[in-house]
């Protein structure tokens, strides 16, 4: 988005592997997704998905193999990369203890975000919590603490935005602004999505893949799925995700 | 319902702006203010365990005797408080950001680690300053008000100053060690108390310095007092300088 001419994919991901001792978390994963995609992982507890999340928001680092998220490397470039990516966790990753206002306006400085006020405004406003704007973050809901968190990833406008489990907790409403929030950027973002729900994932993706035992068990483009034997391959790798 | 698409990308935000390290710590330094302005969550319980401190010292020397000099050891006594009092602060200062799992929003922000360290650092510093403005006419009315002080109170001011920066420091670092692990509270003080020794010697020999004068320090106590602080500031630079180039390892541990 910074530069429509660059060529760089979305993911570049080679033999991808973390180890969190004996035990192999991701094991020589590889990926390449283009930029616009929308990339929904699944698999069952344990398979791995969030630890490929961690690496690729730069979290996490990994034991051996590369990863490119927008052509820049997780690690040596993590500094760079953190100012394109947004991040939604079922987490909200907000301070309870400050107001929906200076919760913003916090992370909006750490992105040293031009006209933080003005753009704080308009994302309050975007959520529909701009008449709460001033309340503590403690008194809000789990859905209004969403909407929130949805704001606070946007903040600096970033070219490709990591999901976990964003819908998990959410009312009927905040999922509705979460659908459409991401119908509204969806054409000029990426995404990256990691799902429980098999047929919420399905339907926003252009890209899936299942993980189990950290190994990629499916990777493909959705025009290329069929639902019926995708939803199959899922069903079939629950129960390996613990190794 | 509202039309909640639009301002959701902003064309103010379309090219990135210059990363600002001085913004950044700006931000977290006035959020932690804040957010201790709004909880007094540190400040209070610091304060309070610093007067339980000191009512205690006061009951167990009350029965020493009349020839017991305090202002002997008033500086060992107020140094131990002073550190006894910041490690628990410090534990919550991070362990703040971990429970709300602001931790991570922090790390995946574009943000050079040290500045993550100098902003807590500094807002520990700033609440450490702030029990230690209420400590120490305590500590006084405590135990000194019938003592000569040798020396000027800028310069027990100053040896406090040095020794907090210390404190505030090496204790951020480790706290940030620990805050991953589950005896969090015991890791920090196992690892602080040590850690601490050469700052609390020299800020105890500098305190001792302004209380006694040349009572003990026959050679000259102001000369004394500049050795003493010249070695705590020391060790403030080279902990400082450790933590700027470790706490990048330290925190994504």
């Amino acid at each position: 988005m910074t530069d429509a001419n660059t060529t760089y994919a979305a993911l570049e991901v080679r033999e991808l592997s973390r180890t969190f001792g004996a035990r192999k978390a991701l094991d020589g994963v590889d990926l390449d997704l283009p930029r616009g995609a929308f990339l929904s992982i699944f698999g069952p507890n344990g398979a791995g998905k969030t630890t490929l999340l961690k690496i690729l928001s730069t979290l996490s680092s990994p034991s051996k193999g590369e990863a490119r998220v927008l052509g820049l490397d997780v690690v040596k470039e993590a500094v760079e990369l953190r100012e394109r990516v947004g991040f939604i966790s079922h987490n909200p990753l907000l301070y309870p203890d400050l107001s929906a206002e200076e919760n913003l306006t916090f992370f909006a400085e750490l992105y040293c975000v031009e006209n933080p006020a003005e753009r704080v405004t308009e994302l309050l406003r975007a959520v529909e919590l701009d008449h709460r704007r001033l309340d503590l973050v403690s008194s809000f809901s789990r859905g209004m603490l969403q909407r929130l968190s949805i704001a606070r990833a946007l903040l600096h406008d970033p070219e490709l935005i990591f999901l976990d489990e964003p819908y998990s907790g959410l009312d009927p409403h905040a999922m509705d602004i979460l659908d459409e929030l991401i119908a509204k950027i969806r054409h000029e973002h990426t995404f990256i999505m990691v799902s429980h729900d098999l047929q919420k994932g399905l339907e926003l993706c252009s890209h899936a893949l299942i993980l189990a035992k950290g190994k990629v068990v499916l990777f493909a483009d959705k025009e290329l799925i069929d639902d019926d034997e995708f939803a199959a391959t899922y069903r079939s790798t629950v129960g390996l995700g613990v190794s | 319902m509202a039309d909640t698409t639009q301002g959701v990308t902003s064309s103010t935000v379309r090219t990135r702006p210059k990363m600002s390290s001085w913004r950044q710590f700006k931000a977290i330094l006035t959020k932690d203010i804040v957010m201790e302005l709004r909880t007094k969550e540190m400040i209070t319980s610091m304060g309070l365990y610093s007067l339980l401190v000191l009512v205690v010292y006061y009951l167990g020397l009350s029965q020493a005797g009349s020839g017991f000099d305090i202002e002997l050891i008033a500086a060992g006594l107020l140094w131990l408080a002073i550190i006894f009092t910041s490690m628990l602060g410090l534990n919550r200062s991070l362990v703040h950001e971990k429970d709300q799992g602001c931790l991570d929003a922090l790390l995946l922000s574009p943000i050079d680690r040290p500045v993550i360290f100098f902003g807590k650092a500094v807002g520990n510093l700033i609440f450490l300053l702030i029990v230690e403005a209420f400590v120490v006419p305590l500590f006084y009315f405590f135990f000194l008000t019938d003592a000569e002080v040798a020396g000027p109170v800028w310069m027990l001011l100053l040896s406090l100053l040095v020794g907090s920066i210390g404190i505030a420091g090496v204790g951020t670092m480790l706290a940030t060690m620990s805050v991953n692990t589950k005896g969090k509270d015991f890791i920090l003080a196992v690892l602080f108390v040590p850690l601490m020794f050469p700052l609390l010697y020299a800020c105890v020999a500098a305190s001792s310095a302004v209380f006694l004068g040349d009572v003990a320090f026959a050679d000259g106590w102001v000369q004394a007092y500049w050795s003493a602080l010249g070695l705590a500031a020391g060790y403030d630079a080279a902990m400082l300088l450790a933590a700027f180039g470790l706490y990048e390892f330290i925190i994504g541990a």
